[in-house]
């Protein structure tokens, strides 16, 4: 049965002369699982929010949704309310109220629902998502997590029929996010809940989802299972960007014109690689790149001890660490673990107790006042909306260069190049706040750049954004690298610290352990590593990126049984 | 945990109302010192003696004050003590002032305690029903300022690493206390209209919204209920047949003592150590409990 | 019985009764307790106007905002003793959002305020003068006056510090004494002369440098979002 059925649906927001919702039709039935992916602005979320009545943004609107054979407009606002769920980007922003229980009621109450019933589909809800262990907690108190995973329960009590979600795990840790997503797959598989979600990690949601639909520029270009959409899209366009977006099952199943099925998870792709491919060349020839291990330490940590307070226990014990000039190192490891506090060690926000740190051959504690942020360490933090000030992009620029006592002349040339490096123009004179989660974080970048720093601190850069804005992002850290700069990044993002960095470190109990080159680091942990390599690491020794594999498997070449195989 | 406080919340709020607004409506000395008593007893329980002694020496000095500066303000009263500046000292301002001065200090440790056992939940609770809205705005704003705190602090830090306003000098310090919180309310404002429409998709707005609560009013709740509303008939009976009153001005009136007036002074003193004995009564129970374990 | 109905009992019926009750059934000298019951009760006409009006729900959620910001906006001023921005944030919500807006605003800082720096008979009071604070300065001719003259910005700034100074005297008094008494009134507003200034001085302050950023913010979402 159709649960939810677009017929010719056009939108256009208001004082806007392109559309962004163009012709749309598709029907989803009861019971599955979508997921929708595309570029940010080519209408997703548009989409989403006119699905969701009360969500539904102004503007001009032709065409027709139905709910259960019945026009969206025309549905009881009770039904309209609790029948249709939608869960948004940031876990942060949906909460209403200070405890978790009221949260949870929130919604039947508004519904009108008497106290008993309340009460029991309350704690039904709770047992389920587990949340019984801090059903009376202060909202605030929760963890990125459970906020998210609160949202979700909060809007299950209500018993919808349809659940639609924004971005749901742009702003959770990756262990949070796959928690999220497999309590949505048990919503669905479970209790036959139609889900519709729009989502960046392609890599663990296409694999559950029974249809993927790809759109741009307000159109739907593709609407299909799962296993078909790769090969399809590259018959749309053989370099389209969503192309790289794509699990990396796929993304090997297409570089190795391969027709038909194509795998999705990280077994299936293995099955397919020992099915079809020879390895006979285990190791992929590599020169070692730039690796200049004669130069200077430009940062050097020596036997670093930090706590935050006399009576909690050490964040750091021990840490040594040190940077050459003009690499990108990244730091990886879990929650909690302490990333950030380092990072904030060597930007000196942070005080140890006990060891050396050295920024450029001199001591930390040198540097007076201003000194150590001018020209010299700069920090992108975790939100980038933390740096912004201003009403709009340029107003904030022009601040920062006064504090750095530029000239006028100094100002406007300064902020045109780094505008073309981020090609950010169009930005310019946007509100911050008006821009999207990839923009804002080039905006952002491109303020602490004015600070003309010779190192680049980056705290999860890559954090809530897209497949298309990390390749951005990676190409400006090159551009930076380029330039002289040198950068260190904490980050989960282990699939861009993978393509993106020189040196790559974990971080553990307080120490960074086996810092090493990325081919080195990834072939030798079995977990924490790319997806790629999971796929490959039967076979090969040492391919991390996608295309790592897909060379290795071009070289040894199909099996000779393989049609037989296949057949 | 503390026993008292696990009354349903109409319960504590009533007794407190009740409490407070005999100790400010009366001067009756031995109210007012059954009031004293009671308050600090039942603060006593909920804290740490740490805690409580250096509350008590506080407020103790600030009774001193309240009683020694009295007659410097008030010069009524008949037995003259001496002259200061032409003006008379009297016995009555003095004892006036010990009074007004239990008074405060009474109503000052309900206050604390209320503090502690109307907690933020079961006060959102009690007015949910009066002003549903404006409860929900307060508890919308108890969630808020924890989160707006750590915002300031994160956007402070990374002023810093920008190179603003880092001088000890007041100026940077008003400014750059500006420009954070000038920050910290546009993300709030922007992401409030998130919350917003998180509140509309989930209903909020529709006719007969209800009310949840996980307070229940139970048989406990009844008995003491009933106890209270008893001895408050009893007390009001008191203060319609001016079985308390009392005067300071010009002369310090006689304590009436009549068998009911007697009658009448202990069920306030029970009133007013209700909240101790419920924790005593508590704390022997589980005593016990534990030992025949 | 609609809710001007109850508004205009509450205020023309009720507080005349309190203060005839005062004075003749307790026997005066309950100005105390008195006080406590009007300031609670001048409250209640704007908490119902706003609780059976139409408020939008992003203005519900904006008015949040403006208490948890005043309320917290003492984290960022920490390095400066006895700067609170409470007054200030309250008259600029009042300027950019209304007189309702700017008593909720007001006295419902007042109320969580308390919760984290103690409540106590002091609270129906406090939570009178920061809603009036708010209410003035949000009718629609003190709006304009307000934002058009700097000068009657800083005269108000300076008029809320004092006039909150003054009120909370009134009520260190009566609740001393029992009755107004002139002397003990003159010393309270002595000892608290220094903060009183204090205050007047850092609402001015604050008000001369935050009116304009902050009203860009609000003025911002009321545009973008229709409130």
């Amino acid at each position: 049965m159709e649960i939810i059925k677009v017929e010719n649906l056009n939108f256009t927001y208001p004082e806007q002369k392109i559309k962004a919702l163009e012709d749309i039709s598709f029907s989803i039935e009861q019971g599955e699982f979508v997921a929708i992916c595309g570029e940010s602005g080519s209408g997703k979320t548009t989409l989403l929010k006119l699905l969701k009545r009360e969500l539904a943004p102004y503007g001009d609107k032709d065409g027709n949704i139905y709910y259960k054979d019945k026009r969206l407009e025309e549905l009881d606002a009770r039904i309209a309310a609790s029948d249709i769920g939608f869960v948004m980007q940031n876990p942060e922003n949906q909460i209403v109220t200070d405890k978790v229980w009221h949260e949870l009621a929130f919604g039947l109450e508004n519904l009108g629902i008497p106290t008993p019933v309340i009460r029991r589909r309350v704690g039904e809800m709770a047992n389920f998502f587990g949340i019984h262990q801090w059903f009376r907690k202060k909202t605030t108190e929760l963890s990125g997590g459970q906020k998210q995973l609160l949202n979700l329960a909060s809007i299950m009590v209500m018993q919808p029929e349809v659940l639609i979600l924004d971005e749901p795990t742009s702003q959770l840790d990756p262990i949070a996010a796959s928690d999220f997503i497999s309590t949505l797959e048990k919503l669905n598989r479970d209790l036959g809940l139609t889900i519709i979600l729009v989502e960046h990690r392609l890599e663990e949601v296409i694999p559950i989802s029974d249809k993927v639909m790809i759109m741009e520029k307000g159109n739907i270009i593709l609407y299909d299972k799962p296993q078909y959409i790769g090969q399809e899209l590259k018959e749309i366009d053989e370099n389209h960007k969503m192309l790289s977006a794509l699990p990396s099952a796929i993304r090997i199943f297409n570089g190795l014109d391969t027709k038909g099925q194509s795998p999705l998870t990280v077994r299936e792709g293995r099955e397919f690689l020992s099915n079809n491919y020879e390895n006979k060349v285990v190791t992929l020839d590599r020169f070692s790149t730039n690796y200049k291990n004669e130069e200077e330490n430009i940062i050097e940590l020596k036997n670093i001890w930090f706590r935050y307070e006399r009576d909690l226990p050490d964040v750091l014990t021990g840490l040594n660490f040190h940077v050459k000039k003009e690499e990108i190192v990244s730091i990886l490891g879990g929650n909690g673990s302490g990333k950030t506090t380092f990072l904030n060690i060597i930007s000196g926000q942070n005080k140890p107790y006990r060891g050396k740190i050295l920024i450029r051959g001199k001591k930390i504690n040198k540097y007076k006042g201003k000194e150590l942020y001018k020209h010299n360490i700069a920090v992108l933090p975790q939100n980038p909306q933390t740096v912004f000030l201003k009403s709009t992009v340029k107003e904030d620029y022009k601040e920062i260069g006064k504090v750095m006592g530029y000239t006028k002349e100094e100002i406007n040339t300064y902020t045109k190049e780094i505008v073309e490096m981020l090609s950010i123009k169009e930005l310019l004179d946007k509100h911050p706040y008006d821009l999207s989660g990839g923009e804002q974080q080039k905006v952002a970048l491109g303020k602490i750049l004015l600070l003309k720093p010779k190192i680049l601190l980056l705290d999860e850069p890559t954090k809530g954004i897209d497949a298309f804005s990390k390749k951005v992002l990676y190409d400006i850290l090159l551009d930076l690298k380029k330039q002289g700069v040198t950068i260190i990044m904490v980050t989960h993002d282990v699939e861009f610290a993978a393509v993106a960095s020189d040196s790559c470190g974990l971080f553990f109990d307080g120490e960074i352990i086996s810092t090493d080159r990325p081919v080195e680091f990834f072939s030798n942990n079995s977990f924490y590593t790319t997806a790629a390599n999971r796929i490959s690491r039967h076979m090969y020794n040492n391919a991390i990126t996608c295309e790592d594999v897909i060379e290795i498997c071009k070289l040894n070449g199909v099996k000779k049984d393989y049609e037989r195989q296949k057949n | 945990m503390k026993s008292f406080s696990s009354f349903h919340p109409t319960i504590l709020f009533l007794y407190y109302l009740l409490v407070i607004f005999i100790s400010m409506f009366t001067m009756n000395p031995v109210i007012l010192g059954c009031s004293l008593v009671g308050s600090i007893l039942f603060f006593s329980m909920m804290n740490s003696p740490r805690a409580i002694l250096k509350d008590i020496i506080y407020y103790f000095l600030v009774f001193i004050l309240i009683a020694i500066t009295n007659p410097i303000f008030s010069h009524n009263g008949e037995t003259v003590l001496f002259f200061l500046n032409d003006k008379p000292v009297t016995v009555e301002a003095i004892i006036y002032g010990i009074a007004i001065g239990t008074m405060l200090i009474a109503v000052i440790f309900w206050s604390k305690s209320y503090s502690q056992v109307m907690t933020s939940d079961k006060f959102v609770y009690l007015f949910g029903r009066a002003i549903p809205k404006l409860s929900l705005v307060l508890s919308m704003a108890l969630r808020f300022i924890p989160m707006f705190k750590e915002q300031i602090k994160k956007v402070n830090q990374v002023q810093k690493t920008l190179g603003l306003y880092s001088s000890d000098s007041i100026t940077d310090r008003v400014l750059s206390g500006i420009r954070v919180l000038n920050s910290v309310l546009t993300w709030s404002l922007e992401n409030a209209i998130n919350q917003a429409d998180s509140m509309k998709s989930r209903g909020y707005g529709l006719k007969g919204r209800t009310n949840f609560s996980l307070f229940k009013f139970d048989k406990r709740d009844m008995t003491i209920l009933i106890a209270i509303i008893l001895i408050s008939v009893i007390v009001v009976l008191g203060f319609a047949f001016n079985i308390f009153e009392f005067y300071y001005y010009p002369a310090i009136s006689i304590l009436k003592l009549s068998r009911v007036g007697i009658l009448e002074y202990i069920f306030i003193f029970i009133l007013m150590i209700l909240p101790f004995i419920i924790e005593v009564k508590e704390n022997i129970h589980w005593k016990l409990l534990r030992s025949k374990i | 019985m609609n809710d001007k109905k109850i508004k205009n009992i509450i205020i023309i019926i009720l507080i005349p009764l309190c203060i005839a009750l005062g004075v003749i059934i307790f026997k005066d000298r309950k100005y105390n307790l008195i006080s406590m019951i009007i300031a609670i009760l001048s409250c209640i006409p704007i908490f119902l106007t706003f609780e059976k009006g139409e408020t939008s729900t992003r203005r519900i959620v904006i008015i949040a905002v403006m208490i948890a910001i005043s309320v917290a906006g003492r984290v960022a001023f920490t390095a400066l003793q006895g700067f609170k921005p409470v007054a200030a944030i309250v008259i600029i919500t009042a300027i950019y959002l209304g007189a309702e807006a700017g008593f909720l605003t007001g006295s419902m800082s007042a109320i969580i305020s308390n919760i984290y720096f103690g409540q106590g008979p002091w609270t129906p009071c406090q939570m009178f003068s920061w809603g009036m604070i708010g209410f003035i300065a949000g009718l629609p001719f003190m709006q304009k006056l307000l934002l058009k003259n700097r000068v009657v910005l800083s005269i108000y700034g300076i008029f809320s510090g004092i006039i909150f100074s003054l009120i909370m005297d009134i009520w260190t008094t009566l609740s001393i004494d029992g009755i107004y008494n002139m002397k003990r009134y003159m010393a309270a507003v002595a000892t608290s002369f220094p903060f009183m200034a204090i205050y007047a001085i850092s609402n001015v302050v604050f008000l001369m440098l935050a009116l304009k950023p902050f009203g860009e913010k609000l003025e911002r979402i009321k545009i973008k979002y229709g409130i």
